[in-house]
């Protein structure tokens, strides 16, 4: 491999022949795909039908096509290795190296189980203690989190971590008062605080962990090349217990290197953002990469919810490099456990990225990031181009069956099938072929994969379920876009990433609507177009079965037992890497929905922990007073339920309101108090006399 | 006065009284028990007959001025009433463990100096000192599509299209009709 030691000097020359490469492959196979299907359509002329069968199927095998181009030349970059990775401009550790820039690891979260962040930055901490370089290292939670009893817990669970790793000064936690604009509007408000005392920002997911080592390994890839605004890691999806945990997990860790490095392969420097488990560099992103505005009719309108490609997209433009390091290990995230929280994710995304059309149309976007937004719209508008693309196939087949027996003309309708099969089975190679890649790519290295026979066994096995699934993702895909476009809005929320069955009622809620889809597309296929049935019927099962296909992909019963026979392993199955061990900790398990509201009243130290974060006012209005007496009277006579979440918050967030609320609820006589505290008083004084013992 | 004789109203003010302090993690299981029973005594001892509180107002009454004094005195205030420096003493007791390390010290009126010195280092700091920057949002130019999407949010109501429907209803029967009159 050529040497690389700056990213400035990435020959342009190289640029251009790996864009044209890239470009010359997805074009040339739609161009052939776009001629069969017109070979298909064109005997007996082309009805205006046809031509917008054809105006659909040119985006949908462009989006194949481009797919495949991109897996292609990421096996083809794999087989032969890359000289153009940016973690390879690293130099060689040696012992008098100055130390990384400062760096602040961010954690924004928002109602996530405080058990399982806290655990991932215990061990995130840990990791980088061990490094010479941990002192250029700072840590926060920045929290979003609007329900009461997770803010309580998170900020026990900090103060519990800092003083057990003594890491007060190393580890920050920042809750904000209102909540704006998401994620994106969680880091701008951290960049204001403390964004001028830093030279690196690592953002990272509630779920995501990465080894100390990648840390400074990132790091000291910005010190080395002052033009990289933004370096993405791939990180691998661990710790899968539901099936469709596992499923996720293993597709991304055998065709996910594939398109990772095909991905590299054509946008070079001009990569995407993810949103996390990258590394940025603090001062482009405060100057340049605030979020415009977009076109729109109310202010709700006009923010951006998908930020992340932005960006990347406005880094590039103040003439920074955005680069995908794919190779780089030891960073990790979670994937949603079940079907309905995968969906929730995507409906943000979906219209996060439908709101990034108007950026292809920015005269200052760069051509690789139209790309990037391109795909990332195609993404989700295939699906409903897809079904459209069904239709209209039905409609079309129908007229000219019919066409073909009144006019006797059967015999003209024999030549398509053969053109019909070929593309078909074009299709059918280009959607399974990255998966071949990745499976060839690993065979040779199969052990943590169970060996070649059960990595084998687990790509058939992927396979099939992904062919039932898709109809299912295609369905509520279109929903998406479709309300979408419609500009119903949807608040961010968070992830539900612990493991959890989905019910029968959940599931018949939600999985209710492509079933009944299902039914009414069967009836409709064996009226009218009986012989289209056999072509439609993947689509049609996925649909008839989307009830207990979430349900069974929700399951970590069957997902374990496959784990247990050696199918859908990854290697951090067989071999847990230190940084993902203790990660299990079941969260705070409690009979009370209230229970941190609960910890903080009865707690003296709870309590404290939490006024003493408080910012206190030194004048407060009567009436502000006067409305939290009320609060808290309400609060202790008729229990939580007596008050809003708003309310709960209002007095969670006064500091003297909340040293009062400790002491009266001690001081209030039985007979004066609700049955909620009295019960959770009883169960507090038990639990504290057990710890005692 | 004898300690272990107090009236059957007082018992549950006494449990309350051990409760509460032992929320604060007293570890010495006789100390807790010793100041449970010197607090209810005395609380007992200032309660005046016909007072509106119950015997466990009373006794906590008293428990939580003397926990919140001794916090706000380790943490440098002599204020009884000042809930800030009681909360950050508390915070300071929790976090440096004096209650393992000085088991018989909680509530001592002259607690051992390394305590207090322990206490007095001890700061929980939820973020480093501030350094303030603004960001400022740049315009960005969306081309030709942002205007034409303006002009149509600027100009379209449902009134518009209410009226240019029922237009091209009145069209299509008009239409309908000569079809039905001439050509068919």
């Amino acid at each position: 491999m050529r040497p690389f030691l700056k990213t400035e000097a990435l020959p342009a020359d190289v640029v251009t022949l790996r864009r044209a490469l890239f470009l010359a492959t997805g074009g040339g196979i739609l161009l052939a795909g776009g001629f069969l299907m017109f070979s298909i359509l064109s005997p007996g002329g082309v009805s205006a039908l046809e031509w917008i069968l054809l105006g659909l199927f040119i985006p949908l095998f462009a989006q194949i096509s481009f797919g495949f181009a991109i897996a292609f030349w990421g096996f083809a970059i794999l087989l032969r290795g890359d000289s153009y990775q940016v973690m390879r401009t690293l130099p060689p550790n040696s012992p008098g190296d100055p130390p990384p820039g400062s760096t602040a690891v961010v954690l924004p979260v928002f109602n996530e189980d405080p058990s399982r962040i806290f655990a991932g930055l215990e061990n995130m901490f840990r990791s980088i203690s061990a490094t010479p370089d941990s002192h250029s290292f700072d840590f926060f939670v920045l929290s979003d989190s609007n329900v009461p009893n997770r803010w309580i817990e998170e900020e026990l669970a900090w103060v519990g971590l800092c003083k057990r790793l003594n890491a007060f000064g190393r580890i920050f936690y920042r809750k904000r008062r209102v909540p704006i604009h998401g994620k994106s509007g969680n880091i701008a408000d951290f960049c204001r605080r403390w964004g001028g005392r830093y030279r690196y920002l690592i953002i990272l997911d509630a779920d995501s962990v990465m080894e100390g080592e990648t840390l400074v390994r990132l790091a000291r890839a910005m010190d080395a090349n002052p033009r990289v605004g933004v370096i993405q890691t791939q990180p691998s999806i661990v710790r899968g217990a539901s099936l469709l945990q596992r499923l996720i997990q293993f597709t991304t860790r055998v065709a996910g290197p594939v398109f990772a490095a095909g991905s590299n392969f054509w946008h070079l420097d001009a990569g995407n953002y993810w949103g996390h488990n990258a590394i940025i560099r603090l001062q482009p992103f405060m100057e340049h990469c605030v979020l415009p505005e977009i076109p729109g009719s109310t202010a709700a309108n006009r923010h951006i919810m998908s930020h992340d490609t932005i960006e990347a997209a406005l880094m590039r433009r103040a003439g920074f490099q955005v680069w995908f390091a794919y190779l780089e290990p030891g960073s990790y995230e979670e994937g949603p456990p079940n079907l309905l929280e995968s969906l929730k994710r995507d409906r943000r995304w979906c219209q996060g990225n439908l709101q990034h059309f108007w950026f292809l149309f920015a005269p200052s976007t760069s051509f690789a990031n139209r790309l990037h937004i391109f795909f990332g719209l195609m993404a989700y508008l295939t699906a409903p181009m897809l079904i459209l693309f069904m239709l209209a196939s039905a409609v079309d087949f129908h007229g000219r069956q019919h066409y073909a027996v009144l006019a006797d003309r059967l015999a003209e309708m024999q030549s398509a099938p053969r053109a019909s099969l070929l593309l078909l089975a074009v299709t059918v190679c280009l959607l399974f072929l990255p998966k071949l890649f990745g499976t060839v790519l690993l065979i040779r290295k199969a052990s943590p994969f169970g060996g070649p026979v059960l990595l084998v066994a687990s790509g058939l096995l992927e396979t099939a379920l992904s062919i039932l699934l898709a109809p299912v993702l295609l369905y509520f895909y279109t929903k998406f876009v479709v309300l979408g476009l419609l500009g119903i809005r949807v608040a961010w929320k968070s992830q539900n990433r612990s493991s959890s069955a989905i019910p029968f009622a959940d599931a018949l809620r939600t999985f209710g609507e492509p079933t009944v889809a299902g039914v009414l597309a069967t009836a409709a296929a064996v009226v009218w177009t009986p012989q289209l049935i056999p072509w439609l019927s993947p689509i049609l099962v996925g649909w008839l079965l989307a009830i207990p296909l979430a349900m069974a992909t929700s399951s970590e019963r069957i997902g374990l037992w496959l784990a247990r026979i050696g199918l859908l392993q990854i290697p951090e199955e067989s071999e847990l890497p230190a940084i993902l061990t203790g990660l299990d900790a079941p969260p705070n398990a409690s009979p009370y929905s209230h229970s941190g509201l609960l910890h903080v009243a009865l707690s003296p130290y709870a309590n404290s922990v939490h006024a003493s974060m408080l910012r206190r006012s030194t004048v407060k209005a009567r009436h502000k007073e006067a409305y939290l007496t009320s609060l808290r009277v309400r609060l202790l006579s008729g229990g939580p339920e007596n008050l809003s979440r708003r309310e709960l918050l209002s007095l969670l967030w006064d500091a003297e309101a909340v040293a009062l609320l400790h002491r009266e609820v001690w001081q209030c006589a039985d007979d004066n108090l609700h049955s909620w505290w009295r019960e959770g008083m009883k169960q507090f004084s038990e639990a504290s006399a057990l710890r005692d013992r | 006065m004898d300690k272990l004789s107090l009236p059957p109203e007082w018992n549950a003010a006494c449990v309350r009284v051990e409760d509460y302090l032992r929320a604060h993690r007293v570890s010495s299981r006789t100390h807790l028990l010793q100041l449970t029973l010197d607090m209810t005594a005395a609380a007992q001892a200032e309660y005046r007959e016909g007072s509106p509180e119950t015997p466990v107002q009373a006794a906590l009454r008293l428990a939580t001025a003397r926990t919140e004094m001794w916090f706000s005195l380790l943490a440098g205030s002599d204020s009884s009433t000042d809930t800030t420096a009681a909360s950050r003493g508390r915070v300071a007791y929790f976090v440096t463990e004096c209650n393992r390390r000085w088991p018989a010290a909680f509530l001592d009126p002259s607690p051992p100096p390394e305590m207090l010195a322990a206490i007095r280092n001890a700061t929980i700091q939820a973020g480093p000192a501030l350094e303030f920057r603004s960001l400022v949002r740049k315009e960005i130019d969306y081309g030709p599509m942002e205007d034409i999407a303006r002009e149509t949010w600027d100009q379209f109501s449902w009134g518009h299209v209410l009226r240019a429907f029922a237009i091209w209803v009145v069209i299509f029967f008009a239409a309908y009709g000569i079809w039905l009159r001439f050509f068919s």
